[in-house]
C-alpha cells in the first residue's frame, strides 16, 4: 500500500528522454489543485528531475517507492 | 508590436552580431546550392524550408536596422519588425533542426545554426520561445540546486539495475555494478534520466574493467535547444563541477548528440578531455578490453550519423568499427557520413513534439533508411533515436531502431 492517495495514475514507465517531465507538465492540470498524481517511471534519473521540475512549477513532491518500477507522488500545489 | 519591446528586440539582435554572424548576414550570394541539402525541403518542396530562404527572414531586419543607405535597403528587401514577422522569425528558429548539413554546401560556408541562434534569442526576448524547452532547461538549472536532497534516492535506484546490469556482464564481486562518486575515476559517465542510457554502458564498463563513475546529472542540454547561452552555460556547469570535484580524467556523454557537441565544442577549456560513448566502446574493442560475439546480431544492419556527433563532432569511424565487430551484415546508407540526412528530430522538436512536421520534412530520411533494406537500424543518440523509431511506424519501414550500445552489451563475451 502506497503512503499517498493518488487522484490520478501516469504510466510513463520506459518513455525517451526528456517525455516523462514533458508528460507530466502537460497533465498536471488535469487534476485540481491540492490532488495528487502518481508517476510509473523505470527512470532512476525522474528521482531527479521531478523534485528539480516542481521546484521551478511550484508543486510539491510528496514522496517516492522504489520496487519493481519507481513511484513518484506529486501534489498539484497551483 | 509595442515601441520598447521592438527597440529591446533590435538591441538583442545587435548583441548576437558577432564578426561571423555579420560575415554570415552579409555574405549570400543567393546561389541556391544550400536548398536542396536541406531535408525539410527535400522532402516538402517549400522555399520556406530552404537554409537561404530561413536566413532571409533574419538577413532582411538585419538590412533594416544594422546596414545603411536606403536603396541598398530596398534592394535588399528589408522589412520592419512586427508582429507578423516575429512568425518569420519562429520559423526560422524552429523548423530547423540545426544540423548543418546545408552549410557543408554553402560556397561561403554560411553557418545556418549561427543565423538561426539570433532567431532563438529574438524570440526569448519577445518571450516567444516554446515555452517547454524553457521549463526542460529551468528544471536541469534547478536541479543544481535540488541534487542535495535526492541523491540518496537516485542512489538507490541506481543500485536497483544492478540485477540489469549483471545479466549482461557478471562482475567478478566487490566492485560496485553503477559505482557514484569514485574520486579519481578515469571515467565521468553522464547519462540521461532512462535505464536504457545506463544499463547497456554499464555492462561494457564493467567488462572493460573500467574505473568509471555515474553522473548524478543528465547529460542533455535544454539551454542549448531553446537557444539560452547562459542556461546553456549553467546546465553544462553541474557536470564540468561534479567532474572537478571527482577529479575525473575524461567525461564520457552517452548517446545524446547534443550533450555531446555542448560539452566538447562550446564548453570552453576543461580539466579533462571529452568523448561521446561512440568512442569509448571503439578504444575498449580496439585495446582488447571487451570481447564481442558477431553471432548476437545476424540482422543487415544499417548506421545513421547523428549530426551532432558526426557532421558537427567529426565522429564518423569509430561507431562503424564497433558494428564492424558487431556483424558482417553491415549496409551503409546513402549518402552518409558528413552528407547524411538529418533524422529531422534535432533542435529541440522532439521535445517540442510537432510530430506532424516531424514525419512531413523527414521523408527523405525514411526512405533513405528503406533503400538500404536493412533490418536494424542502428545510431548513437537518444534524439535521433526516437525520431527513428516515429519514421519507422509512421512510413512502415519494418526496421529495429537499436543503439549501439545496446547492441554492444548484448553481444559481450565472457570467459
Ligand atoms: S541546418 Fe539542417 S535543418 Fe537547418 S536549414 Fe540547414 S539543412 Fe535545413
Ligand atoms: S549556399 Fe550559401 S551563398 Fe548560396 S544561397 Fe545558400 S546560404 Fe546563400
Amino acid at each position: 500500500m502506497s503512503d499517498y492517495a493518488a487522484d490520478k495514475v501516469l504510466d510513463l514507465k520506459g518513455l525517451p528522454c526528456p517525455m516523462p517531465v514533458v508528460k507530466m507538465s502537460q497533465e498536471i492540470g488535469s487534476v485540481d489543485v491540492g490532488q495528487i498524481i502518481e508517476v510509473h517511471t523505470t527512470d532512476p534519473g525522474s528521482l531527479s528531475d521531478f523534485p528539480a521540475w516542481a521546484e521551478t512549477s511550484g508543486n510539491e513532491v510528496l514522496g517516492s517507492e522504489q520496487g519493481e518500477f519507481i513511484k513518484i507522488f506529486i501534489k498539484r500545489n497551483n | 508590436m509595442e515601441a520598447k519591446l521592438k527597440q529591446e528586440l533590435i538591441e538583442t539582435f545587435g548583441e548576437r552580431l558577432t564578426k561571423a554572424a555579420k560575415m554570415y548576414l552579409d555574405n549570400c550570394s543567393r546561389c541556391g546550392l544550400c536548398i536542396e541539402a536541406c531535408h525539410a525541403y527535400a522532402s516538402s518542396p517549400e522555399t520556406r524550408y530552404t537554409a537561404v530562404g530561413r536566413a532571409q527572414n533574419i538577413r532582411r531586419l538585419y538590412e533594416e536596422y544594422f546596414k545603411k543607405g536606403k536603396i541598398a535597403k530596398k534592394l535588399n528587401e528589408a522589412v520592419e519588425l512586427d508582429d507578423h514577422w516575429m512568425e518569420k522569425v519562429y520559423e526560422t528558429a524552429y523548423t530547423c533542426t540545426g544540423c548543418r548539413r546545408c552549410m557543408t554546401y554553402c560556397p561561403f560556408g554560411i553557418d545556418t545554426g549561427v543565423i538561426q541562434g539570433i532567431a532563438k534569442m529574438l524570440l526569448i526576448t519577445a518571450d516567444q520561445e516554446p515555452k517547454t524547452l524553457t521549463m526542460l532547461a529551468d528544471m536541469s538549472i534547478a536541479k543544481a540546486k535540488t541534487i542535495e536532497k535526492t541523491k540518496e534516492n537516485f542512489a538507490a535506484a541506481a543500485k536497483n539495475l544492478e540485477a540489469e546490469v549483471l545479466q549482461r556482464w557478471r562482475s567478478e564481486g566487490g566492485e560496485e555494478v553503477v559505482p557514484l562518486d569514485v574520486q579519481d575515476a578515469n571515467v565521468l559517465y553522464v547519462a540521461l534520466a532512462g535505464k536504457h542510457s545506463i544499463i547497456p554502458a554499464a555492462a561494457i564498463m564493467n567488462a572493460a574493467k573500467e574505473k568509471w563513475s555515474l553522473s548524478y546529472f543528465e547529460a542533455v542540454n535544454f539551454g542549448a535547444f531553446v537557444g539560452n547561452p547562459a542556461k546553456t552555460k549553467e546546465i553544462a556547469g553541474r557536470i564540468i563541477e561534479e567532474a572537478k570535484r571527482l577529479n575525473i580524467k575524461e567525461v564520457v556523454i552517452c548517446e545524446c548528440g547534443t550533450a555531446y557537441r555542448v560539452m566538447k565544442h562550446m564548453s570552453g577549456e576543461k580539466p579533462f578531455k571529452v568523448i561521446t560513448f561512440a568512442e569509448l566502446i571503439a578504444r575498449y574493442v580496439e585495446q582488447g578490453r571487451i570481447k564481442l560475439d558477431k553471432s548476437k546480431l545476424p540482422a543487415k544492419v544499417t548506421y545513421h550519423d547523428p549530426c551532432q556527433i558526426a557532421r558537427q563532432g567529426g565522429i564518423y569511424e569509430q561507431p562503424r568499427y564497433v558494428l564492424g565487430q558487431l556483424t558482417d551484415n553491415f549496409v551503409e546508407m546513402t549518402p552518409n557520413r558528413q552528407a547524411n540526412w538529418c533524422c529531422g528530430g534535432g533542435g529541440g522538436l522532439v521535445a517540442m513534439g510537432e510530430k506532424d512536421f516531424r514525419m512531413k520534412s523527414a521523408k527523405v530520411k525514411a526512405d533513405q533508411v528503406k533503400a538500404t533494406g536493412a533490418e536494424v537500424l542502428c545510431t548513437a543518440c537518444e534524439n535521433c533515436h526516437t525520431q527513428l523509431s516515429d519514421l519507422n511506424e509512421h512510413y512502415g519501414l519494418g526496421v529495429k531502431v537499436e543503439y549501439l550500445s545496446d547492441l554492444t552489451a548484448k553481444a559481450l563475451v565472457q570467459d
